[in-house]
């Protein structure tokens, strides 16, 4: 490698300069001094023996990276691209198993609700052509069933999927960096400790119901010289002027087996050996229920789904979770909650 | 210096005839078929006029049933046609004059037959029958899945007893492959490939040929034609039993199942590195599959 010339001009303070070449007069307030830059290789300072080494540790080092990527088969792996903001990810689909009650540090007390992630799998990629075209979604199924009640088209779906045939089948709209190919399992470390997410099901159904329970009417007195009236409505609009009950008049009917989401519901605690998430409060739906669990779209949580598993977890590349993963609130009962120093 | 650079002119010159030279797998895949129908119309056209054979029926229920087949046409699966559509569709193998006997191969004398099934007392036939396909179609599988530039040979399944727990299948791969290990979405491909070769439904032709036939069926595979020539010099009648399903030509130890439908809950599980061998770097692909019966 040649030596290169440069100038460093240097601002004198009153002091004299020295200078290694006459090249100027050190009179003038800058002085200009000649130095010697030497850019090297990255072999020239090293022995005989570290060179020969380090070239043959790039050769294999590149020799390996090139063999990661080489995708060989004829289906290859979709392109994975890095969380940007305005991205959404794909939700999961989860099994209602119970509730429980969890403190936080602080001593306070929670209830939680136990949701399992069974034999989550995507199904198809709708490209936003198909779908509505505004954004593109992924067709997501959970829990594993007999094939026996499905019909021919939807086992058409599962066999394309290479997926057994599944209970709940739903659709996640998704950002297009946050496709994944069909057949790709899901679990529960998608979500992670501190995040908060909508939970949407369908609820318990009440069947015909009247006024008071279905819309929270306060009915009539049950003494004082009621007469047959005790659950009844009452008034059912203004009077002469309208002259007639206006649509949508809250009146008895039939209550609970619609989809209802719960949003901003923060999870606790992540179980990644049997795939549970701890989700704060209630959720709608009965026990062994299967219902849908996708990243909040409450404005003020959107600052805790930073940097998040994108577009989901992959076993193999972070294999090495903890079996449990905790919120920093959380108060784990197995750890010793007092230390004596 | 000088004489590196022309040493890797030299080698890329090679190299690029020596790959316009190894013809590609839709080649070799449609030559090797092309032989395979040549010898199956051949060997049928050995029995121009249809002569009867008498087939006794051994079995549950069936014991001295006699049936009056063609000889040289008709397979133990058209002697179950004639009884009920249980014994079609649940009949794995079937066992002629003692010896077990692929259920497409054509019955050539009067003989005893007796159709095995999954739920036999002794289903140990059947059993090992059953691994031995699956072991077949995850070769078949590996031979396909792979794209067109990258070369995949099938080495000779081992015999593996099914209480171990796996079916396995050795192969060699190209020599760019050699440090690639295959990824869990690689191996989730490779089951999505077998799942629909098994909802294809397609059958294991069986075929017996002179060893000469197989060596010209399997000319662009060295290995496969020792692999041939072990066989024959190992068979008591010098013949090797070749078996086609779809357009994939292949060779097995003993009989096969009859169709690919019998399988279902096709897993492949692992890809191992056996090391350096006389062919290359060696690879066990290792796979779980039931049978649909056993459901």
């Amino acid at each position: 490698m040649m030596a290169t010339w440069g100038c460093r001009f240097l601002l004198q303070r009153g002091a004299q300069l020295i200078s290694r070449a006459a090249a100027e007069s050190p009179v003038q307030l800058l002085g200009c001094i000649r130095t010697v830059k030497t850019t090297t290789g990255f072999e020239e300072h090293l022995t005989e023996d570290n060179q020969k080494y380090m070239r043959n540790l790039m050769a294999e080092e590149y020799r390996s990276q090139t063999a990661e990527r080489l995708n060989p088969l004829k289906d290859e792996p979709w392109p994975r691209h890095e969380w940007t903001e305005g991205s959404r990810r794909v939700g999961l689909v989860a099994v209602k198993l119970g509730m429980a009650p969890i403190w936080t540090k602080t001593g306070e007390r929670h209830p939680v609700t136990l949701l399992q992630v069974q034999d989550c799998h995507v199904l198809r990629y709708l490209p936003k052509e198909e779908f509505d075209g505004r954004s593109a979604a992924l067709v997501v199924g959970g829990k594993n069933v007999s094939p026996f009640y499905r019909t021919e088209k939807e086992m058409e779906m599962f066999r394309n999927a290479g997926v057994p045939p599944k209970q709940k089948v739903t659709i996640f709209k998704v950002s297009d960096n946050a496709i994944i190919k069909p057949g790709t399992p899901l679990y529960a470390a998608h979500f992670r400790p501190g995040q908060y997410v909508d939970v949407t099901a369908k609820s318990i159904g009440k069947g015909f119901q009247g006024v008071m329970k279905r819309w929270g009417f306060k009915g009539q007195p049950a003494s004082h010289g009621q007469t047959k009236t005790h659950r009844r409505p009452g008034a059912s609009g203004p009077g002469g002027d309208p002259a007639k009950v206006f649509k949508g008049k809250k009146m008895p009917g039939r209550m609970g087996n619609t989809y209802i989401t719960a949003h901003g519901l923060k999870i606790w605690r992540v179980n990644t050996k049997y795939n549970v998430l701890y989700v704060h409060g209630t959720v709608p739906g009965h026990r062994n229920c299967v219902l849908k669990v996708r990243d909040t779209v409450l404005p003020s949580r959107h600052s805790t789904v930073l940097s998040p598993p994108f577009p989901t977890y992959f076993t193999e590349e972070e294999g090495d979770l903890d079996e449990d993963l905790f919120d920093e609130n959380l108060f784990i009962h197995t750890e010793p909650s007092l230390t004596l120093t | 210096m000088v004489t590196r650079t022309v040493c890797q002119v030299f080698q890329r010159r090679f190299a690029s005839t020596a790959a316009a030279l190894r013809p590609s797998t839709a080649e070799v895949r449609s030559q090797r078929n092309a032989v395979f129908s040549r010898e199956q119309a051949r060997q049928r056209a050995l029995y121009p006029r249809i002569e009867k054979i008498e087939v006794s029926m051994m079995g549950p229920g069936l014991d001295g049933t006699l049936l009056i087949m063609n000889k040289g046409m008709s397979t133990p699966l058209s002697c179950a046609r004639h009884l009920t559509e249980h014994h079609m569709s649940n009949s794995a193998l079937a066992i002629v004059d003692g010896e077990p006997w692929p259920l497409h191969q054509p019955l050539t004398h009067s003989c005893t037959l007796t159709l095995l099934t999954f739920k036999d007392s002794d289903p140990s036939l059947v059993n090992q029958a059953y691994w031995r396909s699956c072991a077949a179609l995850l070769g078949q599988v590996l031979e396909t899945a792979f794209k067109d530039d990258y070369t995949v040979e099938l080495l000779s399944t081992p015999e593996v007893p099914v209480t171990s727990g796996a079916f396995c299948c050795d192969v060699v791969f190209d020599p760019r492959l050699d440090s690639w290990t295959p990824s869990e979405e690689s191996l989730r491909s490779l089951t999505q490939g077998a799942q629909q070769l098994i909802h294809q439904n397609l059958a294991w032709e069986p075929l017996e040929v002179a060893p000469s036939v197989a060596l010209e069926v399997f000319s662009h595979s060295s290995c496969k034609q020792e692999e041939v020539e072990q066989k024959a010099s190992h068979s008591p009648k010098g013949t090797v039993m070749l078996y086609r399903c779809g357009d994939h030509v292949l060779l097995s130890g003993g009989p096969l199942v009859a169709r690919t439908g019998l399988c279902s809950q096709y897993e492949v599980t692992a890809l191992h590195s056996l090391g350096k061998g006389p062919w290359g770097h060696h690879r066990r692909a290792q796979g779980l599959s039931l049978p649909l019966q056993l459901q």
